[in-house]
């Protein structure tokens, strides 16, 4: 309302000689006027009329003006109140304005004080109901900002347009029981984003069981998935529920689906469609309620149409898409991940770390990060625990940071078809059991162990006012070779295992990889090479 | 009588018609507040006369009847008002109403006609 326009206002008086004159003049200014000549009458008019303003007698036949303020305050009545008082009141207009009235007028009183006074209060209450406003809408504005422009999201970090759109899929499917199909390269936070799904859902309070299916054995996992009874096979001393029977009326996560074989594809698909399943060795069907989310690495439709995963099952699981961007497209992301990091391990190992020198910034994001946010978080543990001092310098990164502001390195292939065998595997260690990648967590509690990189002695740590010089870079191998990725892979985990003694967890640290992604290349490698 | 400062302001404030009409209800107030006034010194009763002439000088006030606003407003104020007392305090009270209605019958002869 602005002021100029005519308000409502309740006159709340006794006497009628007063209450006539106080309506006289309100008219004569335009106002519309309602009088009360008792309190009862007055809060009712004051619920049901809504008045901008009330000219208020204190002394009231019923019950006195204050206490009558004391109700509309309570009702949440907000219109602006102008107390009338006899000169010899005066304790008690004040009273009345601690009480919440706005002004008082002292009485007899002319129209011009009346006039003023209400042009007051009325501009007061206007500027106090659009500052109301204005507060809504910046209510409003900020929480719709902070969808959009969320920094953390379930244990996620990162502020970039991608991810916002992926922590918007999320809200926007955790709700339904639909399945979501988690797609993305090796340390973008699948698991991350299976738990976001689970945590986002009516199903939070409920299991959440994740099952990394490239990690198990495959004679193994349908006990794991389906559980077995006594006898089931050898070993097999006592009944045990599987994951399915686990995640009763919660979230099965199934990572790394596209490695599950295809005899289990079957199995899994007959569960995913009538929600039954038998036990290894029990011939009891058991009936449960789970949401399913899938993730894998790699294109799942290449898959199928590579004939590894069943195309049926395919379209069972893939109904909610979701695509963790890869590091290198997430922008300045790379930097809020690396402060977080940095905060949590610099109070884990006892050091002062505060921050990044703009150089070592620079270099972060110029790097293209094939292993995600799980190499990022080596990165900074490897800087962490080499290191002290009050700023991380560019000299502390790993010399292949210095080699991409350099030569940008290329980003990892995209999801592909496992590689075609090429070179023998004679040599290569007997792949160890495959150990389950642990989730890239970015949240501050419980970040897993993450590989410490053996690097050469670490330059000292100098005084950030003197920046020190680079250190020398080494040549970067044959860099005009063009060779399928495929190929170019193997010969790397190749020459890590040559140079770490066949060492699988040294060879995936030089790598920067997790080991079981070298156990399942040599499984895959030496499967194709007794099929050849 | 009606002090002329405030007689002057209702001049100037209010169209004649619209100082008629308050007027109109400052008499009717008065002629009732007297006669009420008269009830509770009959009664004896000293807070309902206190109230009234709470109200009575409510009124006068607004219309600048001063001598009449003071005279209720004295008694409305005095602790040791006695319920004896009452049949006098509410005559003079009379006489001030009175008077403030002659007053005002002529401020009103005096109006330019709306």
């Amino acid at each position: 309302m602005s002021v100029s326009s005519p308000a409502r206002v309740l006159v709340v008086e006794d006497t009628p000689t007063q209450a006539e004159l106080a309506r006289v003049l309100l008219e004569g200014l335009g106002h519309e006027v309602r009088i009360a000549t008792a309190a009862a009458p007055a809060l009712a008019a004051a619920r049901s009329w809504q008045p901008d303003a009330i000219v208020l007698d204190i002394e009231l036949p019923d019950y006195n003006g204050l206490e009558l303020m004391k109700r509309m305050a309570a009702e949440g009545i907000d219109a602006a109140i102008i107390v009338l008082t006899a000169n010899a009141s005066m304790n008690l207009a004040v009273e009345a304005m601690r009480g919440g009235a706005v002004d008082f007028i002292a009485k007899p009183y002319p129209r011009a004080r009346l006039s003023v006074t209400l042009t007051n209060v009325l501009e007061k209450r206007a500027l106090e109901r659009e500052s109301s406003r204005l507060k809504q809408a910046n209510d409003a504005l900020t929480s719709r900002l902070e969808t959009l422009d969320r920094r953390r999201f379930h244990g996620f970090i990162g502020a970039s347009p991608r991810m916002q759109a992926v922590y918007r899929t999320i809200e926007s499917v955790a709700a339904s029981r639909a399945s979501v199909f988690i797609t993305g390269e090796s340390g973008t936070g699948k698991e991350l984003a299976a738990e976001a799904v689970h945590k986002a859902s009516p199903r939070a309070g409920q299991p959440f069981v994740a099952l990394n299916c490239g990690a198990i054995p495959r004679d193994l996992l349908e006990s794991e998935v389906f559980g077995h009874v006594k006898g089931a096979f050898t070993g097999a001393t006592a009944d045990r529920p599987g994951a399915a029977k686990l995640a009763d009326s919660g979230t099965l996560f199934l990572d790394e689906i596209a490695e599950m074989p295809l005899e289990m594809q079957v199995k899994l698909l007959r569960f995913v469609q009538t929600g039954t399943f038998s036990a290894v060795g029990s011939g009891k069907v058991e009936k449960v309620d789970v949401r399913f989310v899938c993730a894998t690495n790699r294109d799942p439709l290449l898959e199928v149409q590579a004939g590894r995963f069943r195309e049926d099952l395919y379209y069972r699981l893939y109904v909610v898409p979701v695509e963790l961007p890869p590091l290198r497209e997430r922008g300045e992301d790379v930097l809020l991940i690396a402060r977080h990091f940095l905060t949590v391990y610099t109070r884990e190992e006892h050091r002062r770390f505060r921050g990044f020198s703009a150089e070592a910034e620079r270099r972060l994001l110029a790097y293209s990060w094939p292993g995600n946010v799980r190499q990022l978080q080596n990165v900074v543990r490897n800087i962490v625990v080499l290191h002290d001092a009050e700023r991380v310098e560019a000299e502390m990164l790993p010399v292949l940071l210095h080699r991409a502001v350099l030569a940008p390195v290329a980003a990892p292939p995209p999801m592909t078809a496992p590689p075609v065998a090429e070179l023998p595997v004679a040599e290569l260690p007997v792949a160890a059991p495959p150990v389950a990648e642990p989730p890239v967590a970015v949240s501050a509690a419980a970040a897993p162990e993450p590989v410490v990189y053996v690097q050469p002695a670490p330059p000292p740590v100098r005084a950030a006012a003197e920046p020190p010089p680079l250190p020398t870079l080494p040549p970067v191998p044959e860099e005009d070779v063009v060779m399928p990725l495929a190929v170019m892979e193997r010969r790397l985990i190749n020459a890590a295992l040559r140079r770490t003694g066949n060492d699988v967890p040294r060879a995936a640290a030089l790598l920067e990889v997790n080991p079981s992604t070298i156990y399942r290349k040599l499984q895959a490698w030496r499967s194709e090479g007794s099929a050849a | 009588m009606v002090e002329p400062g405030f007689a002057a302001q209702l001049a100037q404030d209010l169209e004649p018609e619209d100082i008629r009409l308050v007027l109109g209800v400052f008499h009717q107030d008065v002629e009732r507040l007297t006669g009420v006034l008269d009830g509770n010194a009959a009664a004896a009763d000293v807070g309902d006369f206190r109230r009234t002439c709470h109200a009575l000088a409510g009124a006068a006030g607004a219309v600048g009847a001063v001598a009449l606003e003071q005279a209720a407003r004295t008694a409305m104020t005095n602790g040791d008002l006695l319920p004896a007392q009452l049949p006098a305090i509410a005559a003079e009270i009379r006489t001030q109403a009175a008077a403030a209605l002659a007053d005002m019958a002529a401020f009103l002869a005096a109006l330019p006609q709306g």
